[in-house]
């Protein structure tokens, strides 16, 4: 009987567990995930706003790329191994592959994260604010991607899952300008401070709807504003809406994402200049000090720094010399390597500093300060200085938007400078010193289009916004930049005008990109210009 | 529905089975002797009750004792190399037998699916088995890695991983686009988990190791590879993949013996680098004058001929610039393996056992890595009653990795010192960082490259893993011709990962306001807890309807369950030096991951056997499953097979044995991951105190089903000259369809990612393996094996639009070289980029005299294509050697190391042009380049665009394993106390090539543990050659 009773309780125990399958739905859903049923489509706003500042910082592109490029930063690495000579020499590293493709990716997931959003938004008369600051943020996102590769998937982007598109067309950077513009103007105007606020801002504006809206015309007018090489009148039209809407009015209004490294949110250029080998490697450019030091501009003591004498000092991030008098800036293009253009081979080389195995031939070029070197910097994303900036090159031009020409250069020249202030105490200038270098150096009208396009090529780079001052170049021609012509360089000895398209385009989205490349008059390459850089 | 029948069904049994316990007669004993033709006494040989899964072994001195419950049973007497011999039990209550000397494939009985088993010559489909005596002398530590060669259809291949290494084993070539590719590992008939646990990729990362590299070698019997669906088809969706039973060591009958096995073998790292040495370290033709251009070009060998002149370092210091060869010897350390088993067996009438204790010490040739593994294994087998039957497994272990190693292009990864300059000695790096502050001493341009002894003597990266594999089995045999049978196996570990980033850690120095808030950072501190819980319970039947006519038939089900759970906990930097502590840190962070799924199956097998040469099976399967939508959960396969020994219908002379076997068998699949098919937010970590939402970048798929896979399969048996000559012989053809897989979406699509339904990929195969005993005379013996592979891969179909589906890349040649599933190619297919060409053929060059990029081109599949292994035996006397050479044909390599030795101008390739530069090719247009461009321009560009040249063949033959054995005579050991038998083998492993095609590497190298990285190569641990000894001893 014994026996009979442990068979049985076997048995019983392995039945007890055996279960139907009515409880699968359950086992095959994440505990740890919302449905959409739960989920609160404000969560994604600032997720759009820190995945697009990302994609336009450190290793993400920019740092290793257009800084050097326009000649805001440079380095002395070369070959294949470091990764600066990407920027300062257009020659490859050993990852430029990777690098060039994560604008692409990370932008597009921010406005993957903005589409989301306008579709969970939709139909939804509570969250109209979310919903058109959702078309606003996938403008911001779609106008940087474009910007950086030229024609680019844009109407049936980000629709893998509403409309199970997986294989984009790409739109003519035309279309798609054209596209942004009217997108803008109707989200813009949308905007309304007596619907429900967005709950989870990452701007300073932490739901302001009224700077929303400002952000969106002054958005509009730095698109606009791209296009006066391409199609003047379209520019014309869209700069003067955006006026009429209204654009930034004060420093206040400036578009920027203060980082939370803690959190996973670090800034990527704060990230890359704690680098060790970056420290060391990365200095202020030449073209740039010799601007800065040309009007005793008073940004130069606070940006720029020359580094305790020697090799190890050098390589630590203790505070150097800033006077101003004591800056110098590291000429694009030359190495360490001992050859023709080993940097001691450069025209007034000064000599190194430190001795013996402590010597180091680029002690004494000027580097970023200590407010650069900061993970939990501000990203920025559009300011007001340039804003004004836009509008002095507008009125210079004749289009409508109110004001002077010199008003506006001195509302953005003082405006770049205060901008500053965001990366804390280190950075304050004071408004009067701002007032006085302004009233000091006013724009000459003659002169005005090089004068407001350089300050913009300076406001943006010292502000490390590197994408805008390359972009800004590209439609300008400001500052006039002599171009590096490395030995091996990929871009012909000139200064890259586009990113070639991430190289997986080509296996994943094959027709398509072989189309978008047909179009490309020099091919998929760094030098290929795209719609709106006509020559 | 369907579901909740079996479920009852499965109670309805379990009651039958209650009700029916005393319902049979008592027992009859009948004992015995049995001998060979000599007299000899015979032990372990076989005795079963026909019909049954009765059965008992001969002890020591060829006695057994049986239980039968009629008079009407038949004993069947067999052992390894005799005929079979069958006698009725009738009056009888003492049997003797003498069995005479015969064909060993005949009464050869095999394991197959479920743990049934069956006579070989009646099974329908290719099975082989490994006997453990070939695996543990010359032994893996990983014991699927000594699979490697010895199975017709099994490719195998380690991973460069360090301690606890994965094994990739691939069944039939690529089994699936889907599947990791690994078999599905049955131990004692219960399945075990063999979850990868993670692989390094592009980035770098390490090998987490699998599932299957825990077991201990000396608990194994044998191992059967069940390589058809058809074997496999029992076991549902993971068997797709093929199937390889385990069979751990049991205690005998009569048996009582103590057992040391001490293995103790020597790894030694091998260079297989073939690099240049005339030109060393710098840039441009030049040495490096100043410290910062000796950092810069640690790693470029563009400098001028090396002339043994004194040069400066990056340390300040001046060294000879003259060639340093030995890096890979001066840095890595001969590693170690020592094992040490025990083990008692013991059996009595109506039990045995068997219980070990062992423990492996593994020394790295990393130095500070290592592992340590101590296993114990207890399995025990009882009749509770002469009906009921009861086995245990327990297998607990318990496995320590320290320091395991960081692979492939990523941070703090010590193997890149292969890469330096060809003037720099390694050892001048050490010891890696600065003695005062701890801080990492940067050798090189690139501070991402961590230095390979700040590494060896900082790094953290603790793995311990705790795990009990356990099964209880209980069968009642109600009357010899019906049984039921109920198994729960529990397969339960828990991962403790300790990885830190030591302070001090160059590139992790963090600041804000010029101010140092500290370095490193804990990485994961985390416990994973992953279990497997199988519940089987089938009924059966054996019986003669007629003389000429049985079936053995049994219907089932199975439910399993995975879960897998896993907390960790980090942080950075460190604010205090060396205090690795999770409260150590300024930022915190953690994280948390869930999978759970559920299979429901129900099975029948039926198989009709007539006069013991036709045998027809045939099989179905229906499965359902928790990570697929409810319309689409189940599904049904059926397989079916026949077996017809043709030999004992004609007979042909000097064919002792000849065999046809044909079968037919679908198999279904899910998705490898839960939760795929649903749309999901998650809420992200806080941005300055706003929380954050987002959604996977993988698109999940809302109407996926099970993907299924069919095979047909042809085999063909033959033994001549009374077995001294076999062949066996296998055809089949595979095809997926609807497989579920990862595709690839542009990032403009919003996705990145995503799960789709309509893979399909072909395998034909032919498997052939031909064995021979060449000469069998009284004083030696040689035995001879060859098994060959032969298979083609076919993708037919990836996603929708049959875009190609990216799988792996190596950080060197990002994107511009990757492996992909292409459709009409094989796969995992290496694609790249060729030189651009004119129309007359000659290469194109830019304005610079560089190649450019021309199309992007399929290169060939990772995969080898034919491969197998040649074993030869020989015994003489007392002593024994054998050796196995295997080798691989048709694969193509992937290979980071050849990259770099073009860009690093290592390659002996970039010699040409050093001195005068290089002027090659045509530019666009079609005029003659006239431009002369320098060698480390050209070779960095050519390196760079037109990564063909990073390609490499991945053919080779190799002298895989040599063992020479000594049985001590048993008459030198009678006087001896407490021992019984001596067996002292020197082995070897891993031994040479004898022919390989790839310069620069290992064909066989690579860091990444899956399918997915198949073929790719790069800056992982050297390969090493193993040699020891083993030493077995049997107490009296």
């Amino acid at each position: 009987m014994m026996r009979k009773k442990l068979i049985a309780l076997t048995l019983l125990i392995g039945s007890a567990q055996l279960s139907c399958t009515d409880n699968f739905d359950a086992i095959n859903t994440d505990p740890t995930r919302a449905s959409s049923a739960i989920f609160d489509p404000n969560l994604l706003l600032p997720s759009i706003q820190y995945n697009h500042v990302n994609a336009n910082s450190g290793y993400n592109g920019p740092i290793l790329f257009q800084a050097g490029w326009i000649q805001i930063l440079a380095s002395t690495t070369s070959g294949a191994a470091n990764y600066y000579s990407n920027a300062d020499k257009y020659v490859i590293s050993s990852n430029t592959n990777d690098y060039l493709q994560r604008t692409w990716s990370i932008d597009y997931t921010a406005a993957s994260y903005a589409y989301e959003m306008e579709q969970l938004t939709n139909n939804n008369a509570a969250l109209v604010n979310l919903n058109n600051i959702a078309k606003i943020m996938q403008v911001q996102c779609l106008a940087n991607i474009t910007d950086t590769y030229g024609d680019v998937p844009y109407t049936q982007a980000l629709q893998a899952k509403s409309n199970g598109v997986t294989l984009p067309a790409y739109d003519s950077q035309d279309a798609i300008y054209k596209n942004m513009l009217s997108r803008l103007e109707t989200a813009t105007a949308a905007l309304s401070s007596s619907a429900a606020l967005p709950t989870n801002d990452a701007f300073a504006y932490k739901g302001d709807i009224t700077k929303w809206k400002k952000f969106g015309y002054s958005l509009m007018l730095k698109l606009a504003m791209r296009l006066t090489k391409s199609d003047l009148a379209t520019a014309k039209t869209y700069a003067e809406k955006a006026v009429a809407g209204g654009v930034f009015t004060s420093v206040d209004d400036d578009a920027y994402v203060v980082a939370n490294n803690a959190n996973g949110y670090g800034n990527s250029n704060g990230q890359a200049l704690t680098t060790g080998a970056d420290i060391y490697q990365v200095r202020w450019s030449k073209t740039l000090i010799d601007y800065l030091k040309a009007t005793n501009d008073p940004r130069l003591s606070v940006v720029s720094e020359v580094p305790v004498d020697g090799l190890a000092a050098n390589q630590l991030v203790t505070a150097g010399n800033s006077t101003p008098s004591a800056q110098l800036g590291l000429p694009n293009g030359y190495d360490l390597n001992g050859g023709a253009t080993d940097i001691s081979k450069s025209p007034n080389y000064p000599g190194g500093t430190g001795s013996g195995a402590d010597a180091t031939p680029i002690g004494k070029y000027s580097r970023p300060t200590t407010i650069y070197r900061n993970r939990d910097a501000p990203l920025f994303v559009l300011t007001y200085a340039e804003t004004e900036l836009l509008l002095a090159e507008a009125a210079t031009r004749g289009f409508t938007v109110g004001g002077t020409a010199a008003g506006h250069y001195k509302n953005g020249v003082v405006a770049g400078m205060q901008s500053l202030a965001k990366y804390g105490t280190g950075g304050t200038i004071s408004s009067t010193t701002a007032s006085t270098y302004a009233d000091a150096n006013p724009l000459v009208a003659a002169n005005a289009l090089k004068q407001i396009n350089e300050q913009i090529w300076a406001t943006t780079g010292l502000l490390m916004n590197f994408m805008e001052s390359w972009n800004n170049w590209k439609r300008s021609g400001f500052p006039a930049l002599t171009p590096v012509n490395y030995t091996g360089n990929f871009s012909n000895g000139q200064i890259p005008r586009r990113q070639p398209y991430p190289t997986n385009e080509a296996t994943l989205n094959t027709a398509s990109y072989t189309s978008a490349v047909s179009k490309l008059s020099g091919g998929d390459n760094w030098t290929s210009r795209v719609y709106w850089d006509k020559q | 529905m369907l579901q909740r029948t079996f479920s009852r069904a499965l109670l309805v049994l379990g009651t039958i089975l209650f009700l029916t316990v005393s319902s049979f007669a008592a027992d009859l004993v009948i004992t015995g002797k049995v001998q060979d033709e000599k007299g000899n006494e015979l032990a372990g040989a076989t005795v079963t009750v026909k019909g049954t899964s009765k059965g008992a072994n001969t002890d020591a001195n060829g006695n057994y004792r049986i239980n039968v419950t009629s008079a009407e049973d038949v004993l069947v007497f067999s052992y390894i190399g005799y005929n079979k011999e069958e006698i009725i039990v009738g009056s009888k209550s003492v049997i003797n037998v003498k069995l005479t000397p015969g064909d060993a494939t005949l009464n050869e009985v095999v394991v197959t699916a479920l743990g049934v088993s069956r006579e070989a010559r009646t099974i329908g489909y290719a099975v082989t088995t490994v006997n453990a005596d070939v695996l543990n002398k010359a032994r893996e530590n990983n014991i699927g890695n000594s699979l490697a060669g010895r199975v017709a259809g099994l490719n195998v291949k380690g991973t460069n991983g360090g301690p606890g290494s994965t094994a990739k084993i691939l069944m039939r070539g690529m089994p699936s686009i889907n599947s990791a590719g690994s078999p599905l590992i049955v131990i004692n008939g219960v399945p075990m988990d063999n979850t990868q646990r993670g692989s390094a990729g592009e980035w770098g990362g390490a090998d987490g190791g699998d599932g299957l590299g825990n077991l201990n070698p000396d608990d194994i019997e044998n191992m059967t590879v069940l390589k058809g669906q058809s074997a496999s088809a029992l076991y549902g969706a993971r068997a797709s993949n093929g199937v390889i039973l385990i069979t751990t060591r049991k205690g005998k009958k009569g048996d009582f013996s103590i057992e040391y096995n001490a293995n103790l073998t020597a790894d030694s790292p091998i260079n297989f680098t073939d690099f240049q040495y005339e030109y060393g370290q710098g840039m441009g033709g030049l040495k490096p004058t100043t410290v910062v251009g000796a950092q810069q070009t640690a790693r470029m060998s563009w400098g001028a001929k090396l002339d043994g002149s004194q040069v400066i370092q990056f340390d300040g210091n001046q060294y000879a610039y003259s060639a340093q060869r030995n890096n890979v010897k001066n840095f890595y350390r001969t590693g170690s393996n020592f094992t040490n088993t025990v083990s008692v067996t013991k059996g009595g009438d109506n039990g045995s056992f068997r219980i070990s204790a062992s423990n492996l010490d593994n020394k790295s040739t990393l130095p500070n890595s290592g592992l340590v593994r101590k296993t114990f294994n207890v399995t025990a087998d009882q009749n509770i009653t002469s009906k009921l039957s009861v086995s245990l497994l327990a297998n607990y272990i318990d496995e320590r990795i320290t320091a395991k190693p960081q692979l492939s292009d990523g941070p703090l990864n010590a193997n890149n010192g292969y890469l330096l300059a060809t003037n720099i000695d390694e050892r001048i790096l050490a010891p890696g960082y600065n003695p005062t502050t701890g801080r990492e001493v940067v050798f090189s341009d690139d501070n991402y490259v961590t230095n390979p002894y700040f590494v060896i003597n900082k790094y953290i990266n603790d793995v311990n893993r705790k795990r009990l594999i356990s099964m209880i089995s209980t069968k009642y045999q109600f009357a010899s011709w019906i049984y039921a049978q109920a198994r729960v196996g529990y397969d339960n570990s828990n991962d403790r990962i300790n990885n830190v980033t030591p302070y001090g850690t160059d590139y992790s120095y963090q600041f804000k306001d010029g101010i140092l808030l500290g370095s490193g950072g804990l990485n994961e501190l985390s416990n994973a807890q992953r279990t497997e819980l199988n519940i089987d319970g089938l009924v059966g039947i054996n019986k003669a309807i007629t003389p000429a006519f049985t079936i053995d038939a049994l219907v089932g089900g199975n439910i399993r369950k995975n879960q897998y759970e896993k907390i960790s906990i980090g942080g950075g930097p460190f604010v205090l030096p060396g205090l690795y502590s999770f409260n150590n840190v300024v930022n915190f962070n953690r994280n948390y991951e869930v999978a759970n799924t559920e299979v429901q199956s129900g099975y029948y097998s039926v198989d009709l056997g007539y006069k013991n040469f036709l045998n027809l099976t045939t099989t179905g399967r229906y499965d359902t499953y928790s990570t697929l939508p409810s319309a689409n959960r189940g599904i049904f396969t059926p397989s079916v097979n026949a077996a017809l020994v043709f030999t004992d219908l004609v007979k042909v002379p000097n064919l002792s044995f000849g065999k046809l076997r044909a079968g037919y068998a679908v198999t279904s699949g899910e998705p490898t991951t839960a939760y795929g098919t649903s749309v999901y937010y998650g809420v992200g970590s806080a941005l300055n105190g706003i929380p954050t939402g987002n959604f996977n970048s993988n698109l999940p798929n809302l109407f996926l089903k099970p993907f299924t896979k069919t095979e047909l399969e042809v085999g063909l048996e033959l033994k001549f000259f009374g077995n001294r000559l076999g062949l066996d012989a296998a055809v089949y053809t595979q095809k997926t369809r609807n497989e579920i897989l990862p595709a690839n979406y542009s990032a403009s699509t919003g996705y990145t990612s995503g799960v789709v339904g309509t893979g399909s990929v072909q395998n034909t195969g032919l498997e052939l393996l031909l064995t021979g005993t060449p000469v069998k005379t009284s004083k030696l013996a040689w035995n001879v094996s060859l098994n060959l592979t032969s298979v083609h891969n076919k993708v037919l179909q990836t996603d929708a639009n049959n875009n190609p589906i990216s799988l792996g890349s190596n950080r060197a040649t990002l994107g511009n070289a990757i492996t992909a599933f292409v459709v009409g190619e094989a796969g995992p297919q290496i694609r790249a980029y060729d030189y651009k060409y004119a129309s007359n053929g000659q290469i194109i060059v830019d304005a610079s005299g560089l190649p450019v990029r021309g199309d992007l081109i399929n290169m060939g599949t990772v995969l080898p294509t034919l491969y197998g292994g040649l074993n030869n035996e020989f015994i003489f006397g007392g002593f024994n050697l054998s050796f196995l050479i295997d080798y691989n044909y048709g694969n193509k390599i992937l290979s980071a190391t050849e990259n770099y030795a073009y860009r690093r101008g290592l390659a002996k390739e970039t010699l040409v042009g050093r001195e005068t530069g290089i002027t090659t090719g045509v530019v666009e247009g079609g005029a003659a380049n006239t431009v002369r461009a320098s060698a480390q321009d050209y070779y960095t560009a050519l390196a760079n665009n037109v990564t063909k040249v990073s390609v490499l063949d991945g053919d080779f033959i190799k002298f895989r394993q040599l063992t020479f054995g000594y049985n001590v005579p048993a008459a030198l050991l009678t006087k001896v106390p407490l021992i019984r038998a001596v067996n002292i083998s020197l082995v070897g492993r891993n031994l040479f090539y004898i022919t390989k095609k790839a310069t620069n590497i290992d064909p066989e190298s690579s860091f990444g543990a899956n399918l997915r990285y198949s073929g790719i190569e790069g800056a992982s641990l050297p390969s090493v050659r193993n040699y020891g000894v083993n030493l077995n001893i049997k107490f009296k």
